[in-house]
């Protein structure tokens, strides 16, 4: 017998040989009458009518429930997009820096979480990580800032320079091309510039033009000349003076024949633009001309 | 025909035609199963409604098994069986030359017939119900538990041998 013969048997399915075989056993006698008997069972009644409308009623009021629905979903869809791009956006934007810039003739004044004191001068950026100011006092600076930093832990000022270090005191940071100076105005300050570190007493600057490094003097518990609206130096090739006088009034400076190598040692206001050229230009007993926002320095013809 | 083929479950001649021809068997399906026919009238209207919520998402010739599904898992593991009340056609009105004594002996094979139905397991219970009372066929009985024929002939095989030994008293 192959298997499952009683259901092959059922289906009509044996061979004539097993069936006969089949036949034969004590038990088929019942499996015939199951097999009549069951034939004859009926299952319950059912009403197609009834269940048919009971679903077409559901149908429709499904129908306009959809209807209803459907611009809701879509909004909500929209919705959830939006609220997925606004939450992703404010961590993105909060793992980002805090950064303040100044234009050429503009100052700024901030406040860092730690209360320190940030004075940005012209033509600078400052950038530091609000998150993780707590972790560490970390910013970056592009240009000339002026600190006042609150005590606490170690205060780093990282610019393409060097970097500067400090506890807690007033300093002043200034990077331009190829020039870096600090001035340290009360406490001590760390400056480390290509890895050498110099620890910097107050009333001292440090200054670094094209990589060579010199100290000066300065005054103590003073606050750098620019603060009072005026530019000062002390033996700075022309060219940076220059630079400066650009920055503080946004005007073009040229020269022509002069040599913007020389030193100067002066100052100049930086708020009457004809009073800054002269402070310049006599000192050095050049001419200039303005025309405009366009300033020329030029050499004064020979007597 | 074979245009309304190309027909959507959702075109309401089709959503019809469908149900003509496959709510009764779903009614039958779930009742073999749980002998409750509240249950079973429920899920016929379960599985058409989800059949015409999903109507653009179900092609027609799949709307079956698609409906049998729906029905199964209605009640998947969640009621227990009942008794399975079944009703014979009144075959003996025909008959009535019978001797009283064949009549009784007729009856009383029912009574065990119905005792070892509600005996046997539940799936063994829908495939032998479903083929002999609905006449379906291995294949779409197959289809509707979602095995094999293999599976239905086996359980199909197995049922009449515990139907025969239960009547026996073996």
């Amino acid at each position: 017998m192959q298997d499952n013969y009683l259901a092959k048997w059922l289906n009509d399915e044996l061979t004539e040989a097993e069936l006969a075989e089949f036949k034969k056993s004590e038990a088929y006698e019942t499996y015939q009458k199951i097999k009549d008997s069951s034939a004859r069972l009926e299952s319950p009644e059912f009403d197609m009518d009834k269940a048919w409308q009971s679903i077409d009623q559901t149908k429709t009021v499904e129908e306009t429930k959809v209807f209803i629905l459907s611009p809701f979903k879509k909004f909500l869809r929209v919705a959830a997009v939006i609220a997925v791009l606004l939450a992703s956006s404010f961590f993105y934007l909060s793992t980002l820096n805090e950064s303040f810039t100044t234009e050429y003739a503009e100052n700024k004044s901030i406040t860092l979480p730690d209360a320190s004191e940030v004075i940005l001068n012209a033509e600078s950026e400052l950038a530091f990580s609000e998150k993780k100011w707590d972790a560490n006092r970390n910013v970056d600076l592009k240009g000339e800032a002026y600190f006042k930093v609150a005590k606490g832990k170690k205060f780093t000022v990282e610019t393409s320079e060097g970097l500067v270090t400090v506890l807690g005191t007033q300093f002043n940071v200034e990077t331009r091309d190829d020039y870096f100076e600090v001035t340290c105005f009360e406490g001590l300050v760390s400056v480390t510039i290509n890895g050498k570190e110099t620890k910097l007493p107050a009333g001292n600057s440090l200054l670094s033009i094209n990589g060579n490094t010199t100290m000066l003097k300065t005054t103590l518990n003073g606050t750098p000349s620019w603060l009072s609206q005026e530019s000062s130096f002390k033996s700075i090739p022309l060219h940076y003076v220059l630079d400066e006088l650009q920055r503080q009034f946004n005007v073009e400076v040229s020269a022509k024949d002069i040599d913007t190598a020389q030193l100067f040692t002066g100052s100049f206001s930086n708020k009457n633009l004809d009073l800054a050229l002269k402070s310049i230009s006599v000192p050095l007993q050049i001419k200039f001309n303005l025309d405009g926002n366009k300033v020329l320095f030029y050499a004064e013809e020979a007597p | 025909m074979k245009a309304d083929q190309q027909l959507n479950v959702c075109e309401e001649q089709v959503y019809k035609r469908v149900f003509n021809e496959t709510s009764k068997t779903i009614f039958n399906y779930i009742y073999y199963k749980f002998g409750n026919e509240a249950k079973a009238n429920d899920a016929v209207q379960e599985a058409f409604v989800k059949l015409w919520e999903n109507c653009a998402k179900v092609a027609p010739e799949k709307a079956k098994s698609y409906l049998y599904t729906v029905a199964n898992n209605l009640y998947l593991n969640v009621i227990k069986a009942e008794k399975v009340r079944l009703k014979y056609a009144d075959a003996t009105i025909k008959t009535t030359n019978e001797s009283p004594e064949f009549i009784m002996e007729e009856n009383q094979f029912k009574e065990k017939l119905d005792n070892a139905l509600n005996g046997l397991p539940e799936n063994q219970r829908t495939t032998f119900l479903l083929n002999r009372i609905d006449g379906k066929k291995y294949a779409e009985i197959a289809e509707m538990e979602g095995v094999s024929v293999k599976a239905i002939e086996k359980r199909m095989h197995l049922a009449l041998k515990s139907l025969r030994e239960q009547i026996d008293g073996i």
